[in-house]
């Protein structure tokens, strides 16, 4: 088995042998995995000033992270989330000093919200009626009983009609902030 | 354990503080059993996969009802008294073994929105992740008809959590309450979504009830089950007396 030593000898071996372009395509890899990294953490609840801490330790490559950061935040933006939302566009709007994409996608994750109401409003009772038949069928019943829809596989697919109409527009938005 | 008829106990060991030390935290678990069409079985509080002292508190509740010939594969229905990880924790788990629905209180849903954030944050804190739950039905004050003939009454009993239910079998007199009341106590109030007033209201509202068997959330150093009406008026009398002044 090897050590962990000859590991590293191995490791330092091939850095030798790499080409200028082979070393610069593994620093890239590198830096966009410490951008989904510090996007990952940030949604996990990292305070932004820390972020910048982290960034702060790459020196002359923290430039070269932040568009793999502002990449993995983008990645995370959930409109069936606002709060969610929320979080993520302060952060993009911290590392692109720029909040009009932003006003944007707030605006749109409310015209989404309302969406997903109006259509789970239009819907309600039959999905009701479905979810108390199939769970009489199951021998479940009775006045205390309240069908919970939102995880019925009926509201899910509803749900993934509004999502489709909005994934669009979201795509031509995330092209307008890295176009920044 | 055979409690009456169709109905199953399996208390989580800590009878003394040895065995409490030992074993950590999880609740109790409840049967009804072939409750469902196809033979199904109702689990109420199936308690926490893993808990803080890394026992594998669902792997043991497998074991004790397979000694009573009932299979895991077979839960129909889960019924969650209330949304403390202790109760809850293994309902996702046993989901994808049985497929079954799972149920809690509707208020009990918005504690997981909100105050679960907090406890989600304390729970991290000790290195641990807050478990999944996702509702198949909730369950207000009502009755709940399931098949076999069988009907339990469903009461809103908040104090320890917003949204706590206790489950009611009047024809077997039997009463599943959560972290409502144990021997001699009561559930917390003193975290979030807990009342004190609240949780004085439920237990007199559920004190008028005709029980023949209490089945209480937790042992803690004493009988998890209250057997006998005499025994849980009783009970019910100490916890006024000495319980109530302090909360």
């Amino acid at each position: 088995m090897k050590s962990a030593l000859d590991i590293a000898l191995e490791k330092a071996s091939k850095l030798g042998k790499m080409s200028v372009e082979e070393m610069r395509e593994t620093r890239e890899k590198e830096l966009a995995e410490v951008g989904e990294a510090l996007a990952a953490r940030y949604q996990k609840g990292l305070p932004i000033r820390d972020v910048e801490l982290e960034l702060a330790k790459y020196k002359e490559d923290k430039q070269r992270i932040v568009p793999y950061l502002l990449d993995g935040l983008w990645e995370r933006i959930d409109l069936g989330n606002p709060q969610e939302v929320d979080k993520i566009l302060s952060a993009i709007e911290h590392f692109t000093g720029n909040s009009s994409v932003a006003e944007e996608i707030r605006s749109l994750a409310t015209e989404y919200q309302n969406d997903v109401e109006k259509t789970l409003g239009e819907n309600r009772n039959s999905l009701e009626d479905g979810k108390r038949k199939d769970l009489k069928r199951k021998g479940i019943s009775g006045s205390a009983v309240i069908p919970m829809i939102e995880s019925s596989p009926e509201w899910l697919q509803l749900r993934e009609g509004v999502n489709s109409r909005y994934r669009k527009r979201l795509e031509e938005l995330k092209s307008s902030l890295k176009a920044l | 354990m055979k409690l009456v008829g169709d109905f199953y106990a399996y208390l989580w060991p800590g009878v003394n503080m040895q065995e409490m030390m030992k074993f950590g935290n999880n609740c109790n678990s409840y049967v009804v059993a072939n409750a469902l069409p196809g033979n199904k079985h109702v689990l109420v509080d199936p308690g926490q996969v893993v808990n803080e002292t890394r026992q594998r508190c669902l792997d043991r509740l497998i074991l004790e009802i397979k000694k009573d010939n009932l299979k895991i594969e077979d839960v129909g229905l889960i019924i969650n008294t209330h949304a403390h990880p202790d109760h809850y924790g293994a309902s996702e788990t046993i989901r994808k073994i049985s497929g079954c629905q799972v149920a809690i209180g509707k208020e009990e849903n918005e504690f997981l929105k909100l105050a679960g954030g907090e406890m989600a944050k304390a729970l991290k804190s000790m290195g641990f992740e807050m478990p999944e739950i996702n509702p198949d039905l909730y369950l207000s004050e009502g009755e709940l008809r399931l098949s076999q003939n069988l009907v339990a009454k469903i009461f809103l009993i908040p104090g320890h959590s917003d949204g706590h239910i206790g489950i009611y079998w009047p024809k077997e007199k039997v009463f599943m309450g959560g972290d409502l009341v144990f021997h001699g106590s009561t559930g917390r109030v003193d975290i979030p979504g807990g009342s004190a007033e609240l949780l004085k209201m439920s237990i007199e509202q559920i004190a008028k009830l005709d029980i023949e068997y209490l089945c209480t959330g937790h042992q803690y150093g004493s009988p998890g089950i209250i057997k006998g009406k005499e025994q849980i008026k009783q009970n019910f009398e100490i916890i006024r007396r000495s319980i109530f002044p302090y909360l």
